[in-house]
């Protein structure tokens, strides 16, 4: 439930570069380089230089063995700038599906050029509008990958392309694409975060047995616990912001005079922002119990539904709050606050929105 | 087998041996124990419960051992809590001697004080009151009125204390009253205990919306108090009321673990009252969409609670976190109370008459009672002025 010596300093150290190489003037780059990659390269060979991509994984699978309490401490503090990078792409989502449902031979075909940085990986699995395991349609029948799917995060950085799809039984499996090579239809653009994403269709793109996680095996289970961890690294991004959102209103408020006195002293102002932090708090212990529950190996099914529709709702309100408590200001494109109130919004949709997992918590605890 | 594990393993089975059957089921405000020196027990069962719990001194777990106390670690003392808890155990004393008044005496208290005072709390054989909030001292408690004048060997108390929450019923009170008045606010003030039984001391009951009457209002008319009873220094009290106010609000804030009443699945009662369909789904999608989202927050609301321990245990504590807690509790507790009356529907609409049952009329009378929880031990909005200021450090 809380940080061990080695994941505080790990993420003592992740803050102290966060916050000298990747301000929130960072991600404005990344947004203005339209036809640009989605993250910054350089910050991300950093990054790579820490060690993160092989932070959580266990050490006899190439990792550094911090666990997955090691990549939340990255995560709140990559989220406290809103930094663009591959850690949920690549580190939380496409790392873990290859390593818990890939085979040994997979495993160490992909997972030492991942943990080592060498390459990165993306994670096809939203489809339309909403994201949803169960409404799926996208096939994976006879080798071949049939359907389409939407808002894939950084593909054009990305060597590998993990699509999930349903087999002719209707399991889960998940189809290992080197994306330079395979054929689909990629369709690229930017999203008001900022960053780049990618609708692809598959006619009939044609896949190995040696490229399906698992050859074969049913791998259902792992494929959801795998998309439970990307879930529950986008809400610890999310936290990350959030918090920066409240330090940064607080900081305002205390700024700035009107009426001859401080905004800050204005209780209107001072309750809504005591609120603001005990959302923060509530979700932030919701997260790291989750993490927690996954380096104990314990089921974190409903643990990720719960803190991905709390991430969702708070970061909502604090956000759109921040705004309001800047005033004229927050409504400037100038302001940082924008960007993380468009953040917000980007992440809702990734991984499941609150309803759906407000529906899926509600199956989870019987009603 | 760490230490940890192995008093595990002898608490679990000393609880096994101790707690007979009928003390491991769900408690019923009327089987309560609570402290007192009329104090009644409403079975053989109860008092066999009760009486080897504070044999151990585990009616106050983490207390010195010199005063009656368990003497456990806090991590000793969560464990004993989820042994309990996973036996279905009974708390053995309901007390705010337990509470709020001890470990404020065992902070502030004399050696005297302390021998006399503390191992009669664990006892059980004293039951307190809480004398601090007046007719006109509310929220501002430190315009609070009510004097102790000096008389040499003791004071002369005189004034009125009001929301004395089971005054009638309390053998002794502990109060916060002016001993200097021209002193600034809070400097003027001392804490003084008063056996409710001097002359001088009377109490009227106040009616609840709830329909019961656990308050009264608290009468001192030339009330002689001995200087012995005064705890903490002259003028010195608030400190002390500060440091029993944080006791208060944590256990308020824990008011649904504690189990002080009767407690509902929500889920199974909305599950019986609303019914399913063929999935085994609520046949009330927005009452199901409430109820995911509450328990979600329920859930976050213990997940802070158990960081806030590991931070403890860590010796890490954030100083910001437990301002948060009376407030979240209270708040949640409430919206509970709210999800099970629109579950009830026009069952949870009175508390007496023939036409609901027992469960109905018991969430009912809940509802209404816990509206005072944001309201006791410092309201909400001014847990939220705290929380602005001290968490969050704005300006005022
Ligand atoms: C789109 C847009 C168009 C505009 N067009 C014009 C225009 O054409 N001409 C023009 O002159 N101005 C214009 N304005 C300015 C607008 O009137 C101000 O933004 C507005 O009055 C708020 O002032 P402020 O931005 O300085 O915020 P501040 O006054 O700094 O307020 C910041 C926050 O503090 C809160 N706050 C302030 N005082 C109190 C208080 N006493 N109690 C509780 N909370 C308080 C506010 O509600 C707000 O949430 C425009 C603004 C916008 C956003
Ligand atoms: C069930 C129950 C049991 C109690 N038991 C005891 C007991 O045993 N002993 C005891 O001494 N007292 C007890 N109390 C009293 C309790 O401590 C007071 O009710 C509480 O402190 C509030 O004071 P008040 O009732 O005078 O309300 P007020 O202080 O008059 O408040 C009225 C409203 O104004 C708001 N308000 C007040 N000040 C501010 C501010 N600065 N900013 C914003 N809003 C403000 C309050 O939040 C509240 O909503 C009990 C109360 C209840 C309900």
């Amino acid at each position: 439930m809380i940080f061990n010596e080695e994941q505080s300093m790990l993420q003592d150290t992740v803050r102290a570069f966060v916050q000298e190489h990747a301000p929130v003037a960072d991600l404005r780059a990344v947004r203005a380089d339209v036809n640009g990659p989605s993250y910054n390269l350089e910050l991300w060979n950093q990054l790579v230089e820490l060690g993160l991509p092989a932070v959580a994984l266990p050490e006899q699978d190439g990792g550094l063995g911090f666990g997955y309490m090691g990549l939340l401490a990255v995560l709140l503090e990559t989220g406290k700038t809103v930094m663009a990078s591959p850690l949920v792409s690549s580190v939380a989502a496409a790392t873990s599906l290859i390593q818990l449902a890939g085979t040994d031979d997979q495993k160490s075909l992909w997972l030492p050029r991942l943990t080592s940085g060498e390459i990165t990986a993306t994670v096809a699995v939203q489809e339309g509008r909403h994201y949803s395991l169960s409404a799926m349609q996208t096939q994976l029948v006879g080798g071949e990958i049939k359907g389409s799917k939407s808002m894939v995060m950084d593909l054009a950085e990305a060597d590998l392309l993990i699509v999930i799809a349903k087999t002719a039984e209707g399991k889960l499996a998940a189809a290992v694409l080197e994306s330079s090579k395979a054929d689909f239809d990629a369709q690229r653009y930017c999203l008001m975060d900022g960053r780049k994403y990618s609708d692809l269709t598959f006619t009939q793109t044609s896949v190995a047995p040696g490229n399906i996680l698992g050859e074969g095996a049913d791998r259902t289970a792992e494929i959801e616990q795998a998309l439970n961890i990307a879930t529950i690294a986008t809400a610890a991004e999310m936290v990350g912001g959030a918090e920066s959102l409240i330090e940064r209103t607080v900081q305002h408020l205390n700024d700035r005079e009107q009426f001859d006195v401080k905004l800050a002293t204005f209780q209107a102002l001072q309750h809504r922002c005591a609120e603001m932090y005990c959302q923060l708090e509530l979700v932030k212990s919701a997260v790291f119990s989750a993490f927690a529950r996954l380096d104990r190996g314990k089921d974190i099914h409903k643990a990720a539904s719960q803190v991905k529709a709390l991430a969702n709702d708070y970061y909502q309100h604090i956000s759109n709050e921040a705004v309001q408590m800047h005033g004229g200001m927050g409504v400037t494109d100038e302001l940082d606050v924008g960007l993380y109130l468009k953040r917000s919004r980007v992440c809702n949709q990734l991984f499941g929105d609150a309803a759906y997992h407000r529906e899926r918590y509600a199956k989870a605890l019987g009603v | 087998m760490s230490d940890l594990n192995t008093f595990r393993e002898e608490t679990r089975a000393w609880l096994l041996e101790h707690c007979p059957e009928s003390q491991r089921q769900p408690i019923v405000k009327s089987e309560q124990i609570w402290g007192g020196r009329n104090r009644k027990f409403p079975s053989a069962d109860a008092q066999s419960w009760f009486e080897a719990m504070s044999d151990r001194g585990w009616t106050a777990p983490t207390w010195p051992t010199a005063y009656g106390g368990g003497g456990l670690s806090a991590e000793e003392a969560k464990i004993l809590q989820q042994e309990m808890a996973r036996l279905g155990c009974r708390p053995a004393l309901y007390e705010i001697g337990i509470w709020m008044f001890g470990p404020a005496l065992l902070a502030f208290g004399t050696e005297e004080q302390k021998l006399e005072h503390i191992p009669k709390i664990v006892r059980g054989e004293i039951r307190w009151a809480q004398g601090y909030s007046e007719p006109s001292a509310g929220s501002d408690l430190a315009s609070l009125k009510t004097k102790a004048e000096d008389y040499g060997d003791h004071f002369l108390v005189n004034g009125t204390k009001i929301w004395t929450t089971n005054a009638q019923l309390a053998d002794w009170i502990f109060c916060l009253v002016r001993t200097n008045p021209d002193a600034p606010k809070q400097q003027g003030i001392s804490f003084l205990l008063i056996d409710m039984r001097t002359e001088g001391v009377s109490v009227s009951p106040i009616e609840l919306i709830s329909g019961e009457s656990e308050f009264c209002q608290t009468f001192f008319d030339n009330v002689k108090v001995p200087k012995e009873n005064l705890v903490g220094e002259l003028n010195k009290g608030w400190d002390v009321a500060k440091e029993l106010l944080k006791h208060e609000r944590a256990m308020m804030s824990s008011m649904e673990s504690m189990s002080e009443k009767e407690e509902f699945s929500l889920v199974d009662l909305a599950k019986q009252t609303l019914g399913v369909d063929a999935e085994d789904a609520l046949n009330n999608a927005e009452v199901r969409t409430k109820i995911a989202a509450l328990d979600m927050e329920m859930q976050a609301f213990a997940q802070l609670n158990e960081r806030m321990f590991y931070q403890h245990k860590a010796k890490q504590s954030d100083p910001r976190l437990p301002l948060l807690l009376k407030h979240i509790g209270t708040k949640q507790l409430q919206r509970k109370d709210e999800l099970l009356l629109e579950i009830l529907g026009n069952k949870s609409l009175s508390w007496e008459s023939p036409a609901s049952s027992h469960t109905e009329h018991t969430v009912t009378r809940n509802w209404a009672f816990d509206k005072a929880h944001t309201i006791a031990g410092g309201t909400s909005e001014i847990q939220l002025n705290i929380i602005a200021k001290r968490a969050l450090g704005m300006a005022s």
